[in-house]
């Protein structure tokens, strides 16, 4: 529909107010929220996703298209649970205990939220029992750990420790990513998935969620 | 204890030592590629290491490791705030304190973790950043007097009361040669108005924005000025203090960084070597993509040459030549394991970039809480002993 790739575009091109205005006229037109998910505002960040791996955008323009994304799904959100439609996952996101970073992991949860899933975002400093208390008790599928420093990063391992121990490992896919992680190190401690950048966290996830 | 505050004696009237002459002739061949007698070597050390290294090898709680080691080179900080005030406490505890500073950046330091947070910051709106005005640059304080700033006294540790920058270039002189430095533009962006607003209003406004850059730019060309000026006689190179980049590449695009971030830089150097000072530039991340733009702008070594972003001297030197010096590289994750095997392999294999000079040792970036202090020890007695000219590596020599 020429009318609705506005609202792709509007994505795509970071223009938060369009975004808003297009998603709210279709709404009014009674266009199905799931349908301007799947078939323009995903698709977009898709694009977006592909054009920052090539580096035609940058972080600027991740940015500018997470806040038109974002400013959209605020209005489908509550009919699409008022309709009990699944996100594709449900994400528990953090920077791990004694790490204060979060420019990486606010990218990731864009990227995320951008592809579909619902992001629980832990802030920083979270230690290996809140990300437990998230998966028991808001129903999260995947875990997403983000790390600067070297001096943090072995919270991650000890986070899935602490899923083991809880007994909830099995119910989750864990992600990570950041500065001095590397798929080796995911590989070690027993992670299902690495990111290089926060636009590969959604095909990341998509790979953990489909071993 | 952090990792700019090392101070040397009260400033005393004797002239230099003929070690630091040969100190500084080391540094100042090697950046003019030519071999000195030995690849010069120091770093950057958070105050965790300083702690655990002084434990580990039973020495005092007052010893340092540039002091211990002799190390080739060490920098200062002047007060680099854009508003120059103390500190306002806004909570305190034993075990964290949350203070708003002069970048007006609300900032956290949990004394258990190496790096403070930024939680908020004073200048919160793109119309406060553009109505935002400073206090001189050239306001004498920033380099005479003592006080709070956040560069010397929010980082791995925490400082109040920093003492007049222009006292730790006196007293470090007689040991050291001593590098003054500055912030370009994206350092001061990241603490008074949050890196992700920075990013976000590039793209939303990049030509205001642009505006924006131009002015912290020639505030901090000013101070720059001023701090060489201040420091005439005293200063021995200079560091500018970017940080554009990260693991993948630059934050904003490359095109967008030579139109408004570059050319302030090129302008600190300009001036710095006008006034007969070397230049090292430190910039984390992944710059391959602007590196060639640093050699355009003669700047005479680039730190810290991140492993962990896909940063190799020896790949460098490859493809460079001897256009830059290098400062760095060596990676930090390696020491960190311990495996004197290992360590032995990555430092070796370093210092074929140092071969004609060009090269400064030190980490990939800073020597954290997380490397032994045995294990420091032994990197620098393999650069001391494999640093010495003409270079020999055996089985790691490679050709460069």
């Amino acid at each position: 529909m020429q009318d609705l790739k506005i609202l792709h575009d509007a994505i795509l091109n970071g223009d938060a107010k369009t975004a808003k205005a297009k998603t709210e006229q279709a709404l009014a037109a009674g266009v199905e929220p799931m349908k301007l998910v799947q078939e323009y505002m995903m698709p977009a960040m898709d694009e977006v996703g592909r054009r920052f791996e090539c580096s035609e955008y940058f972080v600027p323009e991740l940015l500018l298209s997470a806040r038109a994304m974002k400013a959209a799904l605020a209005l489908i959100r509550p009919l699409l649970t008022a309709t009990g439609a699944q996100p594709t996952g449900r994400v528990a996101l953090g920077t791990v205990k004694g790490d204060l970073h979060d420019i990486g992991k606010n990218l990731v949860a864009a990227m995320l939220e951008g592809g579909g899933y619902e992001v629980i975002d832990l802030g920083v400093n979270v230690s290996p029992e809140q990300f437990v208390a998230a998966v028991k008790e808001k129903g999260v599928n995947i875990v997403a750990m983000s790390a600067l420093l070297t001096t943090t990063m072995p919270s991650m391992k000890t986070t899935i420790e602490a899923l083991k121990q809880s007994g909830v490992r099995e119910k989750v896919k864990v992600i990570i990513g950041g500065a001095p992680i590397t798929q080796k190190y995911a590989d070690e401690i027993g992670a299902d998935g690495f990111s290089e950048s926060a636009a590969g966290a959604v095909t990341a996830a998509k790979k953990a969620m489909t071993a | 204890m952090s990792m700019f505050d090392t101070k040397g004696k009260p400033a005393s009237t004797e002239g230099r030592k003929e070690n630091t002459l040969r100190k500084l002739q080391r540094m100042n061949t090697a950046l003019r590629h030519e071999e000195p007698d030995r690849v010069p070597v120091s770093d950057f050390f958070w105050g965790g290491f300083t702690k655990r290294w002084q434990q580990e090898l039973g020495l005092p709680s007052d010893a340092n490791p540039y002091y211990h080691y002799d190390l080739d080179w060490i920098v200062t900080v002047p007060n680099m705030d854009p508003w120059i005030r103390p500190f306002e406490t806004l909570k305190e505890t034993a075990e964290e304190v949350v203070v708003k500073t002069g970048f007006g950046a609300i900032m956290h330091k949990h004394f258990e973790f190496p790096m403070p947070e930024m939680r908020d910051w004073e200048t919160d709106t793109f119309e406060k950043l553009e109505r935002a005005t400073f206090d001189d640059p050239h306001d004498r304080r920033r380099f005479f007097e003592g006080g709070d700033n956040q560069i010397a006294g929010v980082g791995d540790g925490f400082q109040r009361n920093t003492p007049p920058w222009i006292e730790t270039v006196k007293s470090l002189r007689p040991d050291f040669p001593v590098y003054g430095s500055i912030i370009e533009v994206s350092e001061c962006l990241t603490r008074l108005i949050g890196q992700e607003n920075a990013l976000l209003w590039m793209g939303e406004e990049p030509e205001r924005m642009g505006a924006v850059i131009n002015r912290i730019g020639e505030f901090y060309f000013e101070m720059a000025k001023a701090e060489i000026e201040a420091g005439a006689g005293l200063l021995d190179g200079f560091v500018i203090w970017g940080d554009v980049a990260y693991k993948k590449c630059t934050f904003m695009s490359p095109k967008y960084w030579r139109e408004y971030f570059k050319p302030w830089v090129a302008k600190i150097a300009a001036h710095a070597h006008a006034a007969g000072l070397p230049v090292i530039y430190h910039g984390c991340g992944n710059v391959k993509a602007i590196f060639q733009d640093y050699i355009d702008m003669k700047i005479d070594a680039y730190n810290p040459l991140e492993a962990k972003a896909g940063m190799d001297v020896v790949e460098l030197r490859r493809r460079y030549g001897h256009g830059i010096g290098f400062c760095g590289n060596s990676d930090v994750q390696v020491w960190e394991t311990g495996d004197r095997d290992a360590i032995r392999r990555e430092v070796l294999r370093k210092l074929n970039a140092a071969r004609g000079g060009g090269y400064i040792f030190q980490s990939d970036h800073s020597v954290s809480s997380a490397v032994s202090g045995h294990t420091y020890d032994y990197i620098v007695k393999l650069v001391r002993e494999f640093g010495k000219y003409p270079i020999r590596l055996g089985e790691f020599e490679e050709t460069i």
